[in-house]
C-alpha cells in the first residue's frame, strides 16, 4: 500500500511537468541569466553599466522568478487545466517556514563555500564548475528523485558535463557562466517545446467545460 | 488469524470501495484537484465519479466548491479534516492487519 501510495503522489507530482511549461519558462529563465552574465562580463567592473548590472543582481533573479512564476500560472490557467484538470499541491505551513530556513542556510553555506574555492583554484574557472555541480545537484534530487521525472536525469548530467568542460574552457568567468546558462537554457527551451507540443497534440481541449 | 481477519470488518467502508479509495488517495497528496483532474487520474467515467464525490461529500469527507480560476469554470474537490482523519485511520487498520496477519 505504501509503494503504490508512493507511486501515486510521485504521478501527481508529475503532473506538474506533463506540459512542458515549467520547463519552457524555466529555460527562459536561464536565458535571462545567460545574457546579463555575458553583459556583466562585456561592459567590465568599470564602467557605470556593470556596476549597475552587479548592484541590480538580486532584482534580476528574484524578478525572473516572480515572472516566471506569473507566467507559468497564466499559461497553466489557458492550457492545461482546460485540457486535463487542475490541481492545487499541498504545502504543510511548518515545513515550508524550515524548508525555507534550510534552504537559505544551505544557500549561504553554499555560497562562502563557492567564494573559498574560487579564490583558492585558479587554474580553472571553479566558479563555473560549482554552478555547474550545483544545478545538476537541485535537478538531480528535486525533480529527479523526488518526482521521477525521468529527463531530468539527464539534464542533470549535462549540467555536470558543460560546467566541468566550460571550467577549463579558458574563456573569460562572465562569459563561461554565460555560456552554462545560454545552452541549458537553451536544452530547457527546447525540451520544454517539444513536450508542450506532445501535450497538446495528446490533448485537445474537451468540447465540454469542466463540470460534472 | 480469525481475530485479525475480524478486524477488517471495522474498516470504514465510505473509504474501502476502490474507487471512493483511489479519490481520496489522490485528494490526500493534494490542497484540491478539480473534477477533469480526479476524471483522469481515476480512470472514471462522468457519471461515476460524480456519484462516488456525492457520497463522500455527504459522509463530510470532503468539499466540492464550484469556483473559477480566471474564466475557467471548476468544480474542486478538497479533502475535509474528517475526511483525512478517517483515511489516516483507514490507512492504520490496514497496515495494521497486513502486519498481524503476515507474521
Amino acid at each position: 500500500m505504501k509503494e503504490e501510495t508512493i507511486q501515486i503522489e510521485k504521478r501527481v507530482k508529475r503532473y506538474w511537468y506533463s506540459d512542458g511549461i515549467g520547463e519552457l519558462l524555466g529555460g527562459a529563465a536561464f536565458l535571462v541569466l545567460a545574457l546579463y552574465f555575458s553583459a556583466q562580463q562585456y561592459f567590465g567592473d568599470q564602467s557605470l553599466i556593470g556596476n549597475l548590472l552587479q548592484v541590480t543582481f538580486v532584482v534580476v533573479l528574484i524578478g525572473s522568478i516572480f515572472l516566471m512564476r506569473k507566467l507559468i500560472n497564466f499559461l497553466k490557467t489557458r492550457v492545461t487545466y482546460p485540457r486535463t484538470g487542475y490541481v492545487e499541491y499541498r504545502q504543510n505551513g511548518r515545513n515550508i517556514v524550515w524548508g525555507r530556513v534550510l534552504s537559505v542556510l544551505v544557500a549561504m553555506g553554499v555560497a562562502m563555500a563557492s567564494v573559498i574555492i574560487v579564490r583558492r583554484i585558479d587554474f580553472i574557472d571553479s566558479m563555473v564548475a560549482i554552478t555547474g555541480a550545483l544545478v545538476a545537484v537541485i535537478l538531480l534530487v528535486k525533480q529527479g528523485w523526488s518526482v521521477g521525472v525521468g529527463r531530468f536525469y539527464f539534464f542533470s548530467a549535462l549540467s555536470l558535463v558543460l560546467g566541468s568542460v566550460l571550467s577549463v574552457s579558458g574563456l573569460a568567468p562572465g562569459y563561461n557562466l554565460g555560456l552554462f546558462y545560454g545552452l541549458m537554457g537553451i536544452t530547457f527551451v527546447v525540451s520544454g517545446g517539444i513536450i508542450l507540443r506532445r501535450y497538446l497534440s495528446e490533448n485537445p481541449v474537451p468540447a465540454e467545460t469542466n463540470n460534472e | 488469524m480469525s481475530e485479525n481477519l475480524r478486524s477488517l470488518t471495522d474498516l470504514d467502508r465510505m473509504i474501502h470501495e476502490p474507487a471512493r479509495l483511489l479519490i481520496i488517495t489522490i485528494l490526500s497528496m493534494v490542497e484540491s484537484a478539480d473534477f477533469l483532474f480526479l476524471q483522469r487520474e481515476a480512470g472514471l467515467t462522468k457519471g461515476n465519479l460524480s456519484a462516488h464525490l456525492s457520497k463522500l461529500e455527504d459522509a463530510g469527507y470532503i468539499k466540492i466548491e464550484k469556483t473559477y480560476k480566471g474564466k475557467l469554470p471548476l468544480t474542486i474537490c478538497k479533502l475535509t479534516t474528517s475526511g483525512r482523519r478517517a483515511f489516516e485511520q483507514y490507512r492504520q487498520q490496514l497496515q495494521q492487519f497486513i502486519v498481524q496477519t503476515s507474521k
